[in-house]
């Protein structure tokens, strides 16, 4: 049953192909990367301060609408918080794509030395499962999870707070000296989010193309049920008609005399014996003619076994005519 | 003026104000390539419409100091970057190519028989995975979105969410598109054969009940409302493809459908097929992106006829009157070659099999779930 057809190894497509690999293999590898990847998608936040908050406005990665982070302090006074790039953290324990903001640097200021503060990130930007992880470049092992809470806040806002000491593993100045320095990002599984928003979206088009669906099967039902009704209708009036049309020929009791015969409703009809052959042939033509027309044609059989080369050519032509309504590389 | 003057001044014309001294082997290289697809649309007849311009466009676009691509002194674009800018980027052009295809569009076989929507559906199943493959090779979410929906087979679609998602990727994704749109018969016949078997082929399946003009004019009524609010990220796309057909079922403005099938439709495609081809310049194209996204283009759309054909075996377990698996493959939008081909294949296996409009179906459904998904993709990177 399975096979491989050798059609698939057909000469242009081949040609095609090899033309194409060619082409390319040409190019020096030292044009490549030139124009594409991480550049354009770096974000650069914009800050601004709202008394003891400050909001980061930034374009994340792989989203086209800017989004806003809020940064505030519980117990110490939040002094600045700048962005800072991906490539001065770089470490193989993360990648870069987890992250899908740029890194803040957080500075809190009027501490009594080592004592430990709150900061807390709000954004609706965040998931249930984001977290917020930790740079400071003094360690072994310099990226961790901060272990922050993750809260959810009216809306689709989540909070992460996170629990700094002065002089503990998340100040980066490393020293208890009433400020602390926190250097992180908000960090998701690149591909948890890929594969899961990937999986959704793909039974949303299903979901999507069933409601349409179902939405043209209903519509075609109301639609067919009116046809029949308005068939049924146009079925009524016509015997009404019909039935009028007797009423009308029984009264004026109409008379055909095509080359003087007399035909009458109520009496047996007669034929004159004058009347020629040919005129009784075109009559019997034309009454023909017009009573096939007020018929419905015979649905057209298409289950002939024995199917001649002209039914098939005449066929294919009827097939091919409705192809002009659908082509499009023939506008 | 001294001998050293004019010898100075000619080669100051000569650098300044003439290619020949600028020409770079990577543009010779572009050159080609646009000799390459104007043979494949001219020689071969591959989506001349398309690949006329788009080679064409290649071909201005890589000659050093051209006019064409750039800014003026002043700011204002050059004429081809007009194009692309006012086209394009403001994703005017895919919009309007929509209308001029829901104009020309004849929903009959679809609405006759809705269960074919879900094939569309399935057909889709190459997106999802080349997406997969895409990020896999070291691409930005963004741009293996774009790079997915090739699979789709819709030209405009693509060339919509890539000018959205990744627009230096345009060039690289409307050109495989396209390529591939017009290699169906090549591509889809073998993966329609390994997956059915003579007997599968020979279906036939009930011919379609006739549809009201009543029943057509509420289509595009219906389909926009369902699908948009289900959807709104579509709406440009979907909504300019149901007012094409709405004018056209309508019956009442012909010279607007007539305009919008023919005059307008032309004048876009130029437009659009120049921006694209212009996007093609060898500082941006020549790398191994491109020729990485014709590989998982290709597989895209061999998946993508998987999938439309596996839904329609699906289906068969739960329908009483089956359906001839051969429509899957029309589940992408090539329309109308990708039902040409399951009727070719109908035919061979069974001469009075005619699946032609049964194939419609699907097929149009598939242009209605490729805008579908790029509606999923442009909603998830909002």
């Amino acid at each position: 049953m399975i096979r491989i057809d050798i059609k698939l190894f057909n000469r242009r497509f081949w040609i095609w192909l090899v033309s194409a690999l060619l082409f390319f293999s040409l190019t020096p590898l030292s044009a490549s990367l030139a124009a594409f990847g991480d550049k354009i998608e770096k974000s650069k936040p914009q800050f601004t301060r709202m008394g003891d908050k400050i909001t980061a406005k930034l374009i994340p990665r792989a989203k086209n609408s800017s989004v806003l982070i809020n940064f505030e302090v519980l117990g110490g006074k939040l002094f600045e918080v700048q962005g800072m790039d991906f490539s001065e953290a770089e470490h193989p324990d993360v990648d870069v794509k987890d992250f899908k903001s740029s890194l803040f640097v957080t500075k809190i200021v009027e501490l009594t030395p080592g004592t430990e503060v709150k900061v807390s990130i709000t954004s609706d930007f965040f998931a249930s499962e984001t977290a917020y992880w930790i740079f400071n470049h003094k360690l072994q092992k310099p990226w961790m999870n901060s272990e922050a809470e993750n809260l959810s806040r009216s809306g689709l806002t989540r909070d992460l707070v996170i629990k700094v000491k002065d002089g503990g593993p998340f100040d980066t100045d490393g020293a208890t000296n009433g400020r602390i320095t926190l250097v992180g990002g908000a960090k998701d599984s690149f591909w948890g989010y890929a594969l899961g928003t990937l999986f959704i979206r793909f039974f949303g088009i299903f979901l999507v193309l069933s409601i349409l669906m179902i939405g043209m099967i209903i519509s075609g039902k109301v639609f067919q049920s009116i046809a029949k009704r308005k068939g049924k209708a146009d079925e009524a009036s016509a015997s009404q008609a019909k039935e009028a049309e007797d009423v009308m020929s029984d009264e004026t009791r109409m008379e055909i005399s095509p080359n003087g015969a007399t035909i009458t409703a109520d009496r047996p009809q007669t034929i004159d014996a004058s009347l020629s052959k040919e005129s009784v042939i075109a009559v019997s033509i034309a009454l023909h003619m017009h009573l096939s027309a007020l018929q419905a044609p015979e649905p057209l059989d298409l289950s002939i076994s024995q199917i001649t080369s002209w039914t098939q050519q005449g066929r294919e032509r009827i097939m091919g005519d409705r192809f002009l309504t659908f082509n499009r590389s023939d506008r | 003026m001294t001998w050293n003057q004019v010898f100075e001044l000619i080669q100051n014309i000569l650098i300044t104000q003439t290619g020949v001294p600028n020409l770079a082997v990577n543009q010779l290289i572009m050159i080609g390539i646009s000799f390459f697809f104007l043979y494949l649309a001219v020689a071969k007849e591959y989506e001349p419409l398309l690949l006329v311009p788009i080679g064409f466009g290649i071909f201005l676009v890589n000659f050093p100091l051209t006019p064409l691509m750039g800014f003026t002194e002043h700011g204002n674009p050059e004429l081809i970057r007009a194009f692309y800018k006012y086209g394009v980027e403001w994703e005017i052009i895919p919009c309007l190519i929509f209308l001029g295809l829901g104009a020309m569009t004849d929903f009959e076989p679809l609405i006759a028989n809705p269960k074919t929507l879900i094939i569309g559906a399935g057909a889709q199943l190459g997106v999802f995975i080349t997406y997969i493959g895409t990020l896999v090779f070291g691409f930005t979410l963004k741009e293996a979105a774009s790079v997915a929906i090739i699979g789709g087979a819709d030209g405009p679609t693509t060339i919509y969410l890539t000018a959205k998602l990744a627009p230096h990727l345009l060039g690289a994704n409307a050109l495989a598109a396209y390529s591939y749109m017009a290699m169906v018969p090549l591509i889809q016949p073998p993966i329609m054969r390994l997956m059915t078997t003579p007997e599968q082929r020979k279906i036939k399946m009930r011919q379609l009940r006739p549809v009201s003009a009543r029943e057509k004019l509420f289509f595009p009524l219906i389909a926009t409302f369902l699908i948009i609010i289900l959807i709104p990220a579509v709406a440009p796309l979907i909504g300019m493809f149901m007012f094409g057909n709405f004018m056209r079922v309508s019956g009442v403005v012909k010279r607007l459908s007539d305009t919008a099938q023919h005059s307008l439709m032309n004048i876009v495609t130029i437009l659009l097929g120049l921006s694209v081809g212009a996007t093609m310049q060898a500082h941006v194209f020549l790398n191994w992106k491109p020729l990485l996204i014709f590989a998982l283009g290709l597989m895209d759309f061999v998946i993508c006829t998987f999938g439309g054909i596996l839904t329609v075996h699906i289906m068969n377990k739960f329908l009483k009157e089956k359906m001839n698996p051969l429509i899957g493959s029309s589940g992408v939008s090539a329309v109308p070659m990708a039902a040409r081909v399951s009727q070719t294949e109908g035919l061979k296996a069974d001469p009075d099999n005619w699946l032609i409009m049964h194939a419609m179906g699907p097929n149009l459904a598939g242009v209605i779930g490729s805008a579908a998904a790029a509606g999923m993709f442009i909603a998830m990177f909002n």
